[in-house]
C-alpha cells in the first residue's frame, strides 16, 4: 500500500499528459474557430496539420527517449559534451508536447467537423 | 539469457514510434505546399479532371477522416502507386528495390566502423598519452568533423582520378549481368538486391570481387565517421574499466596486463559502445543519402530525396516509415545484445 504523501507514478503521468491536452484543446478550439471565421473554413485544416505535427513530434521523441534515451545519456558523458540532457526529462517534455499536439487535432478537428456538417 | 518479456516490451514500443513517424509524416505532407492531384494529372489538365482526382483520393473528405484513413493504410504498409519517380508502379515493388542498396551500405559502412573503431580505442586506452594514443584520438576528431558531402569526392579524387584504383561510380561492373533469382537444389529463389550476397549466392567470384571493389570507396566513406565515434567511446569507456577495483585485483593476483584488458575489461567496456552503436546505425541511413549521391548508387536515400523533390507523396511516406521501422529493429537488435552483456539492464 503506498504511504500517505506519496504520488502514484501513473496518476502523475495521466495528469501531465491530461494537462497538455486540456491545454491543447483549448488552443485548437480558438485557432478553428479564428481560421475559420478569418480565413476559409478549409484553414482549419491547416491547425488540425500544426497539431499532428506536434503530436508525431511529441510522441517520436517520447519513444525515441524510451528506446535510445540511455545510448544518448552515456554517449554524452563519455564524449564529455557537458550537457545535462536527460532521458526522464526529455520522455517528460515530449509527452507534454504530445499531449498538447494531440489536444489541437481534437480542438481544430471539432471545429471542423461543425463546419462540414 | 535474455528474457522475452523484455524483448516484447521493446518490440511493443515498436508501435508508438511507428506511429509518430506516420503522424508527422502526415502533418507535413498536409502543410506541404500543392496540390496531390494536380501532381499526378499533370499541369496542363483541366480543373475538371483535377476534382475528379480528389475525389477518388478523398482529398475533399474532412482531415480528421483523411488522418484516420492513412493511419489505418500505414498500419497495413499500403501506400498505393508511385505519382511520379516510378509512374504507376505500387510503392512496396519500389522500396523493395531500393532498400537492400542503402541497407548493404549502411551495413558495411558499420561493419568498418565496428571493426576498425573497436580496436582502435582500445589500443588508445591501453597506451593512454603515447604517439598512438594521441594520433587515434586526432583521428577520430577528423573524423568526427568531416561532413560526407566533402570527404566522399576527396576519396574519390584520390583513389579513383589520381590513383586509379577504384571505381568513381555504379555497384557492379557494367558488363557483369546478374540474373534475377538463384538457384539452390532445383528451386529458384528470388536474389536480395544487395550485390555482394547476391553475388556470392550465384556463385560469380568474379562478380563478387567487381562488387566489393564498388563498395570500398562509399563504404569508407560512410565509415569513417562511425568510426571516429566508436574508437572515441571505446577509449573513454576502456579507461573508466581498467581503473576499477576488480581489474587491480585481477593484476594483484598476478594475472597478465593483456588478459586482464581483454578477459575482464574488453566486454564491460563493450556495454556503452554498444549502446551507441544503434544511434549510429541511424546516422548512417542519413549519411547514406548523401554518399549515395556522391557515388552515383540508387538506394532508398536517394529516392527519397528525388520523392521530396517531385512531390511524389506515398514514396515519401513509404520510405520514412520504412526508415523508422528499420531504425526501430536495429535498436531492437542492440537492446537485446546490451542486456546480454549486461542482464541487470532486463530488470
Amino acid at each position: 500500500m503506498p504511504s500517505a504523501g506519496a504520488v502514484d507514478p501513473l496518476a502523475a503521468r495521466l495528469r501531465l499528459v491530461g494537462r497538455a491536452l486540456l491545454v491543447g484543446t483549448v488552443v485548437g478550439l480558438l485557432a478553428g474557430v479564428v481560421a475559420v471565421s478569418l480565413f476559409s473554413p478549409r484553414t482549419v485544416r491547416t491547425v488540425f496539420a500544426l497539431g499532428a505535427l506536434a503530436l508525431g513530434f511529441g510522441v517520436l521523441g517520447w519513444s525515441g527517449s524510451v528506446m535510445a534515451g540511455r545510448g544518448i545519456e552515456t554517449m554524452h558523458r563519455y564524449m564529455d559534451t557537458g550537457s545535462d540532457w536527460t532521458e526522464e526529462k526529455s520522455r517528460r517534455a515530449m509527452a507534454r508536447v504530445g499531449g498538447a499536439g494531440a489536444g489541437v487535432m481534437v480542438g481544430s478537428g471539432l471545429v471542423d467537423a461543425v463546419v462540414t456538417l | 539469457m535474455v528474457s522475452k518479456r523484455f524483448v516484447l516490451k521493446r518490440l511493443l514500443l515498436l508501435v508508438p514510434v511507428l506511429f509518430g513517424v506516420a503522424t508527422f509524416v502526415f502533418a507535413i505532407l498536409q502543410l506541404a505546399p500543392g496540390d496531390p492531384a494536380r501532381v499526378i494529372v499533370g499541369q496542363r489538365a483541366s480543373a475538371q479532371q483535377v476534382a475528379q482526382v480528389r475525389t477518388e483520393l478523398g482529398l475533399n473528405d474532412p482531415v480528421w477522416v483523411q488522418y484516420g484513413r492513412f493511419l489505418v493504410e500505414a498500419a497495413q504498409f499500403q501506400f498505393g502507386d508511385s505519382y511520379q519517380i516510378a509512374k504507376g508502379t505500387p510503392v512496396r515493388s519500389v522500396l523493395a528495390d531500393r532498400l537492400p542498396v542503402t541497407v548493404e551500405l549502411a551495413l558495411y559502412g558499420q561493419a568498418i566502423g565496428i571493426l576498425l573503431g573497436i580496436p582502435l580505442g582500445v589500443l588508445s586506452a591501453v597506451k593512454q598519452d603515447s604517439l598512438t594514443d594521441h594520433a587515434t584520438r586526432v583521428g577520430a576528431l577528423t573524423g568526427l568533423s568531416v561532413p560526407i558531402y566533402w570527404s566522399g569526392p576527396l576519396l574519390i579524387l584520390l583513389f579513383a582520378t589520381y590513383l586509379g584504383v577504384f571505381p568513381t561510380s555504379g555497384r557492379i561492373s557494367s558488363t557483369t549481368f546478374l540474373p534475377d533469382h538463384w538457384t539452390l537444389f532445383g528451386m529458384e529463389l528470388p536474389l536480395t538486391g544487395m550485390v555482394t550476397v547476391d553475388t556470392l549466392l550465384l556463385g560469380d567470384l568474379g562478380a563478387w570481387f567487381s562488387a566489393v571493389h564498388h563498395l570500398f570507396l562509399p563504404a569508407v566513406t560512410i565509415g569513417v565517421y562511425s568510426m571516429a565515434l566508436i574508437s572515441r567511446m571505446m577509449r573513454s569507456s576502456m579507461l573508466e574499466v581498467v581503473r576499477q577495483d576488480y581489474m587491480r585485483t585481477a593484476r594483484a593476483k598476478g594475472q597478465g596486463a593483456k588478459i586482464t584488458v581483454m578477459k575482464h575489461g574488453f566486454r564491460n567496456a563493450l556495454i556503452p559502445v554498444v549502446t551507441v552503436i544503434g544511434i549510429q546505425f541511424g546516422s548512417l541511413l542519413g549519411g547514406a543519402v548523401l554518399t549515395e549521391t556522391v557515388f552515383g548508387i540508387g538506394g532508398i536515400g536517394t529516392m527519397l530525396v528525388d520523392a521530396i523533390g517531385a512531390s511524389d507523396y506515398p514514396l515519401v511516406q513509404g520510405a520514412v516509415l520504412t526508415f523508422a521501422l528499420l531504425f526501430t529493429l536495429v535498436n531492437l537488435g542492440v537492446d537485446v545484445t546490451y542486456s546480454y552483456l549486461d542482464p541487470r539492464i532486463q530488470q
